[in-house]
Parts: C-alpha cells; structure tokens; sequence
C-alpha cells in the first residue's frame, strides 16, 4: 500500500471510535479605541515608526529618508509619484519602499504581497511602507475574513527585524529590515 | 536525531555538574519568555481564546481524514507538489530527488523541529550540500554542532562570553565584541547563503485545509528570505498542524505568538499559497511533504491523542520548575520540558522514554500555560501508569513505593522511621550502595535532614500557643 493510503487508513482507524468535536465560530470583537490611532501606537511599541500623512507629506518622508543615499529599491505597486530616486537591486539598496495590501491595528501589522515584490521588502536594512488609511482594519480577523484572493505570498510585518538569540539581548536588523517606517496616507 | 531520553535524569545530573552555568543561563530566558507571556495573556481573555483553540485542535484532529485530503487538493490546485512521508526514509528520498535534480550545493534552513526529527541536515551533508541553518539561536548551536535545547529560544543554553568565544575562535571577532556586532557578523555569513542558495528549507507553523495556505511565524526575517529566495522550496508538516479555515489563522496566530513569546504577532508571519506567479520574485517549486513519524499512533491512544494539540510555543518549558534548571539537552531527543515529557513516549514508543515523564514535579504550571489546555500533568501520570504496567518502571521502586505506603499508613512507624533518619546523614559508602537512595542523591547534594521532625516541632508549638 502507498504511504498516503497508509496513513489515511491508520488515521481513520484511530478515529473509528472517537466522537467527533465541533467547530466553534469566532467572535467579532471590537477594539475600545480607533484603529488608526490603536496601529501607530502599537506600531511604535514594537520599534518601528508610524505616520498619518497626506501624498505630500509621504513624498516628504520619502525624502528624508532617502537623503544621500544612492538610489532606492520600490516595490511593483508603488504610485510613480514616489519614484523621484534613481532605482536600485533590492540587492544593493539601502532603502526599500513597499506598497502594502492592507495592515491591522490589532497587531500593528502590514500585509505585504509577492505580487509587490519579496525583495524590496526583506532586503535593504530599511523598509518605508505605504498603507492608504481605508486599508487599516480593526482586527486580524476582520482583515482576514475580508480577503478573497490570496497572493502566492503573503507576508504579515509588524515590526522591524529582531532576534535575542545572542546572550538574551535584543538586536534589530539581524536578517531583514532593522529599520521599519510606515506611512499611512490619507 | 540520536535519541538518548533513556538516559534522564542521569543526564541532566552530568550536565549541572560539568557546565553549572547552563542553569543560570536557561532559567534566565525561560523566566523571561514566562513574564512575557503572563502580560500577553492578562491583555485577552486568555480563558476563552485557549478554549477555542482547544476546541478547533480537536475538531481538525477528530476529522483529520478528511482534512488532510482538502489540504492535499488544494495545495495541487495552488501548484503545491504534494508528498506523504512516514518518516525519514521517504523524507530523504525526496530531498536526493530534489537536491539531484536542481544541482543544489547550498540549502538554507529556516528552523523547523520536525527536520530535526527527520535528520534533513545530516542527509543533506551526506549529499555534499552545504546546509546553514538561518535562525541566528539555531546557527550558533549548528557552528556548535549541537541540537536544539528550546523550540522557540534553540541556544538560551548559551551565555553570552560562551558565544563571543565561539566568534572569536570562528570569525575573528574580539572576545568582548557587543551582540550587535556578532548579529552582523552572521547576518554578512547568512546573507551571502541567502543570495546563492538553491533549496529554501521551513517546517509549518499552520497548514490551512480550506485554503491550502502554510503559515510559518518568526522574529528575523530568515523564514520570509528562506522561502522567498531559493528556486526550490520544501516544508516539511506534521499532520496534525491543520487548520479548517483561513479565519482560524486569526485566533491561531496571535495566539500562539502571545503563548511563546508574549508578542501581539510574531514579527514576520509567511502565508505561502504557492510558487512564483510568472513575472513574480519567489520559488519556482514549492514542496509540501505531510509527515507522519508517529503521530497517527499518538493519534490512536485514547489518552494521549490530546498532545496532538501541540503548537509547539515552548510556553510549557518556561514555566515549568524541572526544565528551567537544565533546558532541553539531557530530555534527549528533540521535545523537552513537559511536552516532550508527554509527546516523547508516544513519537518513540514508551520503551526509549521512559524517564522523561518523571521530569515533573506535577505542580500544573505546563497546563496552565498551555495555549491549548493539553492535560499535561494527567498526561504525565498515564505514561507512568503504563511504565509500571509493562515493568519499565525499576523494580527497587514498586518496593520502595510499598514500604512508603505502609510507612505513611501508620502513625507509629511513621514515628519510628522518622527516628531513625535523624542519624543521618548517613556515611557516603552507604549511601552510594542503597540503590533507593543512590536514585535520590544521584546529581543532589547528601541527604541532610533537619535534627528534629515536623511532629515533635509542632506539639511544641501548639503547646507554646495555647498554654499548654
């Protein structure tokens, strides 16, 4: 008999005399505060930064950021209007600007796509992301219930990079981004 | 892995006496993570997110047929290469296959316990594959050549100088070099593995039947780099790691990092739906392979099927008083703490294990923490019931246990006995040749017992209180 019949007969086997447990519903829950102030608090808890910006204000950020450095690496979904710096690898860019899905205030959590590009947002040492303001949900699993398509990738950030592996001590930066910058625009 | 459970508690007695700082250094992080965890779970309602999770674990485990075979169907729909595995042996088929035919000399490793199970380094290495482990904890005990002593923290057995000496001694590093500094040393190391590595290596931390999404939780970025860089990518999942629906993933997820590390989320959460869309950055072949390796005789035992709950946080380890003093080394095989203590006998039979249910003191602290409310301690005692039954247990024991039940039945020889320990301690000769207590002293300092007992103490004291 092939492994997968083995294994399936085994399993129904053990089962044959077992009762079967039901499956519970999850509660919606509502957060006691506003979700967009609930992210950018949280955000800034776990070490990374967060910010309520208009386009303007965004491109200013950028700018900052970006000041000196020689170019950047920019995800498939960014609007052209955050194109101002000369293009980079992921491989060699020292900033990373992503294009996020949606994110959670729940968890301070931006949902980052393969469609977007993996690189750009695991890559350079720091990671802008932008987030359009309707795109914050309350919860994970608001956001989760919401999504109807999944990309090949989804990937959940909510902080920088951080391991304590070494002696107890916490360290940013050790494999992704150390640095994560966020802009919700409005 | 070589598995060496038969040899607790003798094994963590040579531990504490060869490397004392062990202790410090395991009950420090272990006592952190239990702080953290303990502030995460006072934010929710802890009580009803664990009883939910509990109750999902058992309808998923109760139905498991059937959702194994959605999880497979759907996964081919998504492109998944679907494969089954009792064990090693198709496990390490497999990866020849793969590492044959896509010319891999480089594999990059997220951490995963289940490869540690199925020996994928060891193989790997015999295939002339350079194997790097990626989480920063699992990289060091790699360059240590020695396995994982936590599920979540793989090195908090190792303090601090002991790692500089190991970069010192590997890369140069100066011997009083800050964290920060040996963090980069191995993110330059890995970075380069990264880039040129063709086989990405991650266990699951979830596998959605519904969906046929792998989510994988973690702090660094190596699981998202690991399975997004290579062009091959092969996870390795328990069977029992399914969820039904993708909207569990918000209870599971959040739940579990709350239990493990007393995060909100893990930092970095990879939802894998499959291989690169055309155009797309990403794997061109993803791999799934369902293993089994002892898990569907757990799933038979009509006790002990519960531990199939597992999520692997490590939440049991940091509270528990036994592992805290040695961590995971001397439990020998790759689940430690209480878990292990309860999943061990049944993913390697009784007969290899069974001293590992004595590393309890049965105080329930595991249960209580356990995000998925496995009885651990009940657990604890039915695998000392069935060592007993099937004369596993050491036979000085079953006598040693009558005599302590006739002892403690009557208050005279109670007295009497009581009497007689006074003489102690007694001269080491004797005490090495007693068996009954060579067991107890074994890894403990002498038995030293207070000049008068407890009976005598507290006449006097009623006396002293009331008048007398």
């Amino acid at each position: 008999m092939e492994v997968r019949a083995r294994i399936l007969a085994r399993i129904r086997k053990a089962l044959k005399e077992r009762p079967k447990a039901l499956l519970p519903e999850h509660p919606h829950l509502r957060l006691g505060e506003e979700p967009l102030d609930l992210f950018l608090r949280r955000l800034a808890e776990n070490g990374a930064e967060g910010h309520l910006l208009n386009q303007e204000g965004a491109v200013g950020l950028l700018k900052e950021l970006a000041h000196g450095l020689p170019g950047v690496a920019y995800g498939k979904g960014v609007p052209t209007s955050f194109r101002l710096f000369p293009e980079l690898p992921p491989e060699a860019a020292p900033l990373g600007v992503s294009w996020a899905l949606f994110a959670v205030a729940e968890t301070c959590t931006l949902a980052l796509s393969s469609e977007d590009g993996r690189k750009a947002q695991l890559l350079p040492p720091t990671h802008l992301v932008l987030v359009e303001r309707e795109r914050v949900y309350s919860t994970l699993l608001e956001a989760f219930s919401e999504q109807k398509a999944l990309p090949s990738a989804l990937g959940l950030h909510s902080g920088p990079s951080k391991s304590a592996d070494i002696g107890q001590v916490m360290v940013k930066g050790v494999h992704g981004p150390g640095r994560l910058v966020v802009a919700v625009l409005t | 892995m070589r598995v060496k459970a038969k040899l607790y508690p003798k094994e963590a007695a040579r531990l504490l006496q060869e490397k004392p700082s062990v202790r410090a250094s395991v009950t420090g992080a272990t006592l952190h993570f239990e702080r953290n965890r303990l502030r995460a779970y006072g934010e929710i309602d802890a009580e009803a997110w664990r009883e939910r999770a509990r109750r999902i674990k058992d309808h998923v485990l109760t139905h498991l047929d059937h959702y194994l075979e959605l999880a497979e169907k759907r996964l081919r729909e998504n492109g998944v290469q679907v494969h089954w595995a009792e064990g090693p042996e198709e496990a390490h088929r497999l990866l020849r296959e793969v590492v044959a035919r896509h010319g891999v000399k480089r594999a990059v490793k997220a951490k995963s316990m289940l490869t540690e199970e199925l020996g994928v380094n060891p193989l790997l290495e015999s295939l002339g594959v350079e194997v790097y482990e990626t989480d920063l904890g699992e990289y060091l005990i790699q360059l240590l050549g020695e396995p994982p002593s936590h599920i979540v923290g793989p090195a908090i057995h190792l303090s601090l100088p002991e790692i500089q000496r190991l970069f010192h001694d590997r890369f140069g590093t100066p011997l009083d070099a800050a964290p920060e500094a040996l963090a980069q040393v191995a993110r330059g190391v890995l970075r380069e593995a990264f880039l040129t590595a063709e086989l990405g290596i991650s266990g699951a931390n979830f596998l959605v039947a519904e969906t046929g999404t792998l989510a994988v939780m973690e702090n660094e970025g190596n699981i998202r780099l690991s399975t997004s860089l290579p062009r091959v990518h092969v996870a390795f999942v328990g069977i029992e790691k399914l969820l039904p629906r993708f909207q569990d993933l918000a209870l599971f997820l959040p739940l579990t990092a709350r239990a493990a590390t007393g995060q909100r989320l893990a930092t970095f959460v990879s939802l894998i739906q499959g291989s690169a869309q055309p155009g797309e950055e990403g794997p061109e072949e993803v791999h799934v392979v369902l293993v089994d390796h002892g898990r569907t005789a757990l799933l038979a035992d009509p006790e002990a099927w519960e531990v199939l709950r597992c999520v692997r946080c490590g939440a049991c380890l940091n509270a528990c008083p036994v592992y805290r003093q040695t961590g995971g080394h001397p439990y020998g095989y790759v689940y430690s703490g209480p878990i292990g203590a309860v999943l061990d006998p049944g993913l390697l039979g009784l007969e290899e294990a069974h001293p590992l249910p004595h590393a309890s003191t049965l105080c329930g602290a595991c249960q209580e923490a356990c995000p998925v409310k496995i009885p651990i301690p009940k657990l604890l005692l039915a695998w000392r019931h069935r060592a007993v039954e099937q004369g596993l247990a050491p036979t000085w024991e079953k006598g040693a246990m009558r005599a302590f039940a006739q002892v403690m039945g009557s208050p005279a020889l109670y007295r009497l006995f009581s009497k007689a320990l006074r003489g102690l301690p007694l001269p080491q000769a004797l005490q090495d040749h007693l068996p009954l207590l060579r067991a107890w002293t074994e890894g403990r300092g002498p038995l030293k017992p207070s000049p008068r007992p407890f009976h005598e103490l507290w006449r006097e004291i009623k006396e002293e209180t009331h008048g007398g």
